[in-house]
């Protein structure tokens, strides 16, 4: 077993040993527990088809090699808006783009852009239906618009704070 | 001039690797003396940014193409920035592959076709293909950790009384705002984590700006991930980011709410 698999199950394979300690303790609790997290599971399972399905289609029409151009234009309204873009539909954990992130930077991305970047990936197209499922459809628009906004004002703010000084 | 051929073995007997970044070794071959050395790919055993060092390889060892099963966009985008030419969906032995390329290589030369449109049907496939198995990777790495959630958020309803709850989270709006920013600024991993467990919180009546807060704060603030933003972007890029992050989504779980009140009446 590899490395990452062993460190993917550590947090399952604790909970299920808190499972163990609490049937042999409080079993009637335990019970209820396990009853609780099949009704949440089978709430989250249909919205997880239709995000495998979303997640499928982004993996096919995403293209990392022309996102890193439109990033690596960075200055300007033009840059803002597609590093927004970049960000919002760019899948998979932060950590896999950093290497990405750090070579755009030494070609020269803004700070901004950046910033934009990783922080508009909250919003997240392909789980919109599990989000849905559990806040609806007002309260995600709502948060959606929010998020973007405040994407955009992180990108402007990190970049105010950090490459002013540093052009010093 | 230099092929780069992703390998399973040593020689130019060894099959062609599939996969670019994940191949054990590469062949580097001499396109007119067939001369060859094989070098071992750092990546094939990393966990992570594969692609990246089988790249840094191949621009290393000054080829001029890659020879390969399958490679992955950001990797074509690196290489042929550099303009290192990429030959994917080869397939049979090292020496085969290269023998191929020569011949299709001189018929383009002399003014024939090589690579006729068959070959982006095969890329299109493996493009598919491809995304199936990054779908499928990217649910498998989920779900372990979606399960033991769901069973957490089980187990806690079952002990969870609102008198404890109440113990946390005050009532206090801006209390359970900034309290709810901490957690998700703690907490990382997939977002949908952050929507199971803030809809639970919501069945305890804690307030919907702090599940807001929490749900923003848990993708755009990363004190788990912090060192591995430090060492790509720098601390001060990385600090910054962060601290204005968890500041606006305070704001944003604010405005949040109070439009939905506000809409939804």
């Amino acid at each position: 077993m590899s490395k990452s698999i062993m460190r993917m199950m550590y947090f399952p394979v604790s909970v299920i040993a808190i499972y163990v300690v609490v049937f042999a303790i409080a079993p009637d609790r335990a019970f209820l527990a396990v009853k609780g997290s099949w009704i949440i599971l089978s709430k989250v399972i249909i919205p997880l088809g239709l995000v495998f399905v979303l997640m499928t289609a982004l993996n096919i029409f995403l293209k990392p090699s022309s996102i890193a151009g439109f990033l690596g234009k960075g200055a300007g309204v033009k840059g803002v808006i597609f590093s927004m873009s970049a960000g919002i539909i760019s899948t998979g954990p932060i950590y896999a783009w950093y290497p990405m992130l750090k070579e755009l930077k030494e070609k020269g991305a803004g700070y901004s852009s950046i910033a934009v970047f990783i922080n508009s990936r909250a919003v997240k197209p392909f789980l919109l239906p599990v989000m849905i499922s559990y806040f609806g459809y007002l309260y995600v628009t709502v948060l959606t618009v929010f998020t973007i906004t405040g994407s955009l004002a992180a990108g402007y703010l990190t970049g105010v704070l950090t490459e002013e000084k540093e052009s010093d | 001039m230099k092929i780069a051929v992703s390998s399973d073995g040593l020689d130019l007997n060894a099959k062609v690797g599939f996969r670019f970044g994940r191949s054990k070794y590469f062949i580097i071959v001499d396109y007119d003396t067939m001369e060859f050395e094989a070098v071992e790919n750092p990546g094939a055993s990393s966990q992570q940014g594969s692609g990246a060092q089988a790249v840094v390889l191949v621009i290393s060892k000054k080829a001029d193409t890659v020879l390969t099963g399958y490679c992955s966009p950001t990797a074509i985008g690196h290489l042929t920035s550099k303009n290192i030419q990429v030959v994917d969906g080869v397939k049979g032995t090292v020496g085969q592959a290269v023998q191929m390329y020569k011949t299709g290589l001189a018929q383009k030369q002399s003014g024939s076709k090589f690579m006729p449109e068959k070959k982006y049907n095969k890329i299109n496939r493996a493009v598919l293909v491809n995304a199936l198995r990054i779908s499928a990777r990217q649910f498998v790495r989920l779900l372990p950790v979606l399960i033991g959630v769901v069973l957490l958020i089980g187990l806690f309803n079952s002990f969870m009384s609102k008198e404890l709850l109440s113990s946390v989270f005050s009532g206090n709006i801006a209390k359970d705002t900034f309290f709810g920013a901490c957690l998700g600024s703690i907490f990382a991993g997939n977002p949908i984590n952050s929507y199971v467990i803030g809809g639970g919180l919501l069945k305890y009546e804690i307030s919907m700006f702090a599940v807001t807060a929490l749900i923003i704060s848990w993708v755009t603030v990363g004190i788990v991930q912090l060192p591995a933003e430090i060492t790509a972007l720098g601390k001060k890029f990385a600090l910054t980011r962060n601290v204005v992050s968890f500041f606006l989504s305070l704001v944003i779980a604010v405005f949040t709410v109070l439009t939905v009140n506000i809409i939804g009446g």
